[in-house]
């Protein structure tokens, strides 16, 4: 059955959740949010620091050591990645897996250094797409802010043939809609590529995450809003998904 | 004088002392700033609503005709004051828009959103050519081509309004209030008729003030005065007669322009930005108007700061992010040149790159730039 994994956006203190990555409203703390989602039984946590990029920072090390001595299902930590220095920290601090973007869009060469230290079973290739027209989306970095001039379709595939993993391909055009996945996104990339692909972005029924995962052919599901404004909750998926496989 | 020459910043937010009309109290905290502590501490919502329902109240059609002007863009505020009037308080708004100077594909689609979430609205296309010379006046003799979009989206609204015999406009925000401004409007919910024409034409004769040095320069022609008529404000005597009380949403509901956007949304499918806007980090806020760049732009160089200080100061105030998240966004888009839609500008304009550059040093004041090895710098940097 596919991963249900739950991505928890953090600035500060708080976890918050946008709209087409815009607007940081808090929904909760990511102690609590884990603590809930872990309890019922999400298969994975992805904690993203949404404004790393933006300050030029990123300080979710002490979060990932309180947290990972509490939950204990894989836990993947994104945000403001810049080195392989970073990435030692994260996965010491208790980490399993690390999503990076922004840094790739101009540093592709990245990749190989990380997958060569660390493996690539812990490198999550992070992507955000925004549509353009009828069959093409464009790769978006700095949280949605800037435009990279790639396809995002091409620039997903590249990163896999570069040694990323697993890709977390984030919809910006269904992000916090609740309207559901743009599966055709996810099956452009999915049909292409051999590591698994997280589909992300646009949740908001039972029936948009069996669609992602049938016509989209998504290994995976992310969810944020739907879980955050308890809308669904990850044990009526698995319960749900069972039942119509 | 000398004082206003030292350029200093909030100690709370990181708005300005260089913008205009701002205030600050013994320990540097600058007054929007201090209002946003009787907004979070002081004022009683609960309160401020009730007078809003009893304005309302009083205003409300019974046949189901229109009742309240909403001067609208279809942007986020837009979407947020016309859907609560009419789904939360049973009005019925007619909206009005004020088109800006070159719109933008997603300013279009958002108005189009708008409208189909539906709203009436009646947009005012006044002629291009007109609209594109008092741009470019306004940019020559002011520093800003935005001054027929200040015009047209003050005066077009109270012209309807006579027009339709609709007394009551309800604008979005008092800028004055919630961005910095001075205290003289802190406690108000409306303007007169006699305020808007005070405060706004600020002692000239608005528009006309313009035309005339267009009509000197050969500018502005006869076959122009026509459009120029959409610019001016209706005769007090008709606004008068009319009873027109003009009021802002944020006298009565807390006014936090990321809240909105997450209204409008969730309410109107507004959609933010594609990518970041120039100048900024935000993508939800002004969106329409390809001139907006640049008027950005020519902020930053009269006054110090650009677009990213205001808004990362509004945010700071709303408690979206702190002052030294703000400093970093200031000092990494402050300024940011308006590449995109700069050259589309220049030709609506009308002038060339080197008249464009002449112009935005003539408004660079000396107390705030210094010329360094052929480069432009601020003397005062936001710390």
């Amino acid at each position: 059955m596919a991963r249900i994994i739950v991505k928890l956006d953090i600035k500060g203190s708080n976890v918050v959740k946008g709209i087409h990555l815009e607007g940081i409203r808090p929904v909760g703390t990511p102690e609590q949010l884990a603590e809930k989602y872990y309890k019922d039984k999400a298969d994975e946590i992805i904690y993203l620091d949404v404004v790393a990029s933006l300050y030029g920072r990123n300080n979710l090390k002490e979060l990932v050591e309180r947290v990972s001595n509490n939950i204990f299902i894989p836990l993947t930590v994104g945000g403001g990645i810049r080195s392989l220095d970073d990435i030692h920290m994260l996965l010491r601090a208790g980490a399993d897996k690390v999503a990076v973007n922004t840094w790739l869009i101009e540093h592709p060469e990245f990749v190989s250094q990380a997958v060569k230290h660390f493996g690539s079973q812990c490198i999550v290739g992070s992507v955000h797409a925004r549509r353009t027209e009828k069959d093409h989306w464009e790769a978006l970095y700095n949280y949605g802010r800037d435009v990279s001039g790639k396809d995002a379709v091409k620039w997903a595939v590249e990163l896999v043939r570069l040694g990323v993993g697993e890709l977390l391909i984030t919809s910006v055009d269904q992000d916090g809609t609740m309207e559901g996945y743009d599966c055709g996104l996810i099956e452009r990339i999915s049909t292409r590529v051999k590591v698994p692909v997280i589909a992300s972005g646009g949740a908001g029924s039972l029936a948009h995450v069996r669609e992602v995962i049938y016509k989209g052919y998504a290994d995976a599901v992310c969810l944020s809003s739907a879980l955050h404004y308890n809308h669904l909750s990850v044990s009526q998926i698995k319960n749900f998904l069972k039942k119509t496989q | 004088m000398d004082s206003e020459k030292t350029v200093f910043y909030c100690s709370r937010c990181i708005n300005s002392n260089q913008r205009p009309g701002l205030t600050f109290d013994e320990q540097g905290v600058c007054d929007a700033c201090q209002y946003s502590d009787l907004k979070e501490k002081v004022i009683d919502w609960n309160e401020r609503e009730k007078e809003l329902v009893s304005l309302l109240d009083k205003y409300r059609s019974r046949d189901g005709s229109f009742d309240v002007i909403v001067p609208s863009s279809g942007g986020k505020d837009s979407c947020f004051v016309a859907h609560q009037l009419k789904h939360k308080y049973n009005m019925h708004p007619l909206a009005v828009t004020w088109a800006p100077a070159i719109y933008t594909d997603i300013g279009w689609q958002n108005l189009q959103s708008f409208r189909h979430a539906g709203f009436d609205t009646v947009l005012c296309l006044p002629d291009g050519k007109v609209y594109a010379k008092l741009a470019r006046l306004g940019f020559e003799l002011m520093g800003d081509p935005f001054w027929p979009w200040h015009y047209g989206q003050r005066a077009f609204p109270l012209s309807m309004a006579v027009k339709f015999k609709i007394p009551l406009i309800i604008y979005g925000e008092m800028t004055r209030v919630e961005y910095g401004g001075g205290k003289a409007l802190w406690y108000k919910p409306n303007e007169t008729y006699e305020d808007l024409k005070n405060y706004f034409h600020m002692n000239t004769k608005g528009v006309d003030s313009m035309v005339e040095e267009g009509l000197k320069y050969g500018l502005i022609d006869n076959g122009d005065l026509s459009s120029i008529d959409l610019y001016r404000l209706p005769p007090l005597e008709e606004a008068g007669k009319l009873g027109t009380e003009v009021h802002w949403f944020s006298y009565y509901k807390k006014w936090i322009p990321q809240e909105n956007y997450y209204y409008a949304s969730t309410n109107c499918r507004f959609k933010p930005n594609p990518k970041r806007s120039e100048g900024t980090y935000s993508k939800y806020a002004s969106l329409d108007d390809k001139i907006d760049g640049l008027h950005f732009y020519m902020q930053y160089i009269k006054f110090g700061f650009g677009r990213c200080t205001s808004e990362a100061s509004q945010e700071v105030r709303s408690g979206h992010i702190n002052r030294e998240e703000a400093v970093a966004l200031a000092n990494k888009y402050d300024g940011e040149f308006p590449q995109e839609h700069f050259k589309e500008c220049l030709e609506y304009m009308g002038i060339t790159e080197e008249e464009f550059r002449n112009v935005v040093d003539k408004f660079r004041p000396p107390h705030l730039w210094e010329k360094i090895d052929g480069q432009w710098h601020l003397k005062t940097r936001l710390k």
